[in-house]
């Protein structure tokens, strides 16, 4: 596989990082190499915050996502939306949390974006809007096909108590959902 | 040698690197972008018998580390470039009265508190004289994940072998990037663990600083029946206060000549397809990542370019960089910092014109802008 470059963003305290280690150490866990580097201002909440996630079966030097080459990119906030969309590659696919994110007409022309309300989701469906980051993963991965997804689910169970596993489970099938049907629409 | 992969951060591989070592004391004040080595210790750390303590500031932190390392424990404290600046006076007490310790610098934005949660590397300079005096530092700078690991088990045998706190310098870059090491097993790591020298004579003919000019003292520890004195002043063989002419003179040029006089067993460092290169990029820590990436794309584009990476910032490789810049004529630093380590490369090789590529806006040097930068040398 070529090299796979994704990036969540959203604000801090929204738990974005998580996400992102799953995903390298999946890909890791497969065989190849995983990167996960996270930016995020002093700020302890609202703030920026961007996780670069490089996956490739090339062993991986610089661990952040070169701006313009970036495949995919979710965002669940409108001022990490606006500071880090031009790092997505021209025509890249962008997941946007709907209720939080308002692209322009002109970002729709640039990039293929997806609205999936990934919070709402979390909030009413899962129950626990913890579980958000879950729901985004599980968008990601059907969106790109990273990870195989039995891999991915092991590895994202391993990071979370027992006690959540099945609210989790439901969170990840959930966010597999509604991105196929966001895909196929 | 057989290797484990193990899947962690650059600051967690350090905590657990310092297990390994039989680190057994860790004294320090939570900073960021250092805080996840504490947060790892004081969970490993209490499990094995250790102590990890939180104290009320940076000072106390590195003053609690130094006292257990003289009860004769491994000990190490972690912080990031403001906690060097208060630590600084107990680091040149450590480097005085020759007392072991391991020192991790997450790097971070500064000068002051600078930019918490950004990357720097602007400690490098303060790494080689944190505090006032003349002593001769040791500080390592781990490049990789792997070496977040490697570097402080390395850092623990320097620090017992020199008697002197050793300096590892990471970077927020690397104390936060999350992905695959390969390291050594932790048999190879317990089975490489080289002890300081203990006393094991009369008490009474006991001189802990009577030592030949190229070697560290030989501190027992304390409360086992060898008594000495422990003190910043200038001292002599028993390690009391003392303005002898010949003994103050002897005591500093034995503080920097046990180091000098054994470098090979200090310089460390990465030559990256060097052999036949036609442009010379040094950088270290974080960055040399970046370089590494830059050179795959400048040879693809036909331009020879290796990178000398140097792993023992100091004391420098120095006659290791003078073989490469004698031999190459275009030479770039890269760092994030205005050539802190530029200066150094000038020295050791005789030459002002090594060129820089440099920023210091917290944020990291990308492949491509060192690509741009050589494609105009």
């Amino acid at each position: 596989m070529a090299r796979t470059l994704m990036r969540f963003t959203g604000v801090g305290g929204q738990g974005v990082l998580l996400a992102g280690e799953i995903f390298a150490e999946a890909k890791i866990k497969a065989g190849g190499y995983g990167l996960k580097t996270a930016t995020y201002t002093s700020q302890v909440r609202g703030g920026p915050t961007v996780v670069d996630i490089t996956l490739d079966d090339e062993e991986i030097f610089y661990p952040y996502a070169n701006d313009g080459e970036i495949d995919f990119m979710l965002s669940v906030a409108q001022v990490s939306f606006d500071l880090f969309k031009n790092g997505v590659s021209q025509g890249g696919t962008i997941v946007v949390e709907p209720n939080l994110v308002k692209p322009t007409e002109e970002d729709r022309k640039k990039w293929n974006i997806i609205e999936i309300p990934i919070i709402t989701i979390a909030k009413e469906e899962v129950g626990n809007v913890i579980t958000q980051s879950v729901v985004a993963l599980a968008i990601a991965n059907t969106i790109m096909h990273a990870i195989d997804n039995d891999t991915l689910k092991e590895v994202m169970l391993s990071k979370v108590p027992e006690k959540v596993h099945a609210l989790n489970l439901k969170a990840f099938d959930l966010g597999e959902k509604y991105a196929k049907e966001a895909i196929s629409k | 040698m057989a290797l484990r992969e193990i899947i962690s951060s650059g600051n967690e591989l350090a905590a657990h690197a310092a297990v390994d070592s039989g680190c057994k004391f860790f004294g320090g004040y939570p900073i960021t972008p250092s805080s996840e080595i504490m947060h790892e210790l004081s969970d490993l750390l209490p499990s094995i018998g250790g102590t990890c303590i939180q104290m009320e500031d940076e000072i106390a932190g590195v003053a609690c580390a130094i006292g257990a390392s003289m009860s004769g424990v491994r000990a190490m404290t972690a912080t990031s470039g403001p906690g060097i600046s208060l630590k600084a006076e107990n680091l040149g007490l450590a480097q005085m009265a020759e007392v072991p310790l391991v020192v991790v610098n997450v790097m971070r934005g500064g000068p002051s508190t600078g930019l918490p949660t950004r990357v720097s590397q602007g400690d490098v300079a303060q790494a080689k004289n944190p505090s006032h005096g003349d002593y001769k530092s040791i500080t390592l700078c781990a490049g990789n994940l792997a070496e977040c690991y490697t570097e402080t088990v390395r850092a623990f045998n320097l620090a017992d072998r020199f008697m002197q706190p050793v300096f590892v310098l990471l970077d927020e870059t690397l104390g936060h990037m999350h992905g695959k090491a390969m390291i050594p097993s932790e048999e190879v790591v317990k089975a490489g663990i080289k002890s300081r020298k203990e006393f094991t004579g009369d008490p009474a003919e006991y001189k802990p600083y009577g030592v030949a000019q190229d070697e560290p003292a030989v501190l027992n520890p304390m409360f086992k029946g060898y008594r000495y004195h422990f003190t910043g002043l200038h001292h002599n063989a028993t390690g009391f206060p003392t303005e002898e002419i010949e003994t103050c003179r002897k005591l500093i040029e034995r503080l920097f000549n046990k180091v000098e006089a054994h470098q090979e067993e200090i310089d460390s460092y990465e030559e990256y397809m060097l052999d036949d290169a036609e442009l010379l990029i040094v950088a270290y820590g974080s960055v040399s990542l970046a370089a590494k990436e830059a050179i795959r794309h400048l040879r693809a584009a036909g331009i020879k370019a290796g990178l000398f990476r140097p792993i023992t910032l100091w004391p420098s490789p120095a006659k290791r960089i003078k073989h490469w810049t004698d031999k190459i004529e275009k030479v770039l630093c890269v760092e994030l910092n205005i050539g802190q380590y530029r200066d150094e490369i000038q020295r050791a090789s005789g030459r002002l014109d090594i060129d820089g590529l440099f920023k210091v806006n917290g944020r990291a040097l990308s492949p491509y802008e060192i690509v741009e930068k050589v494609k105009g040398m």
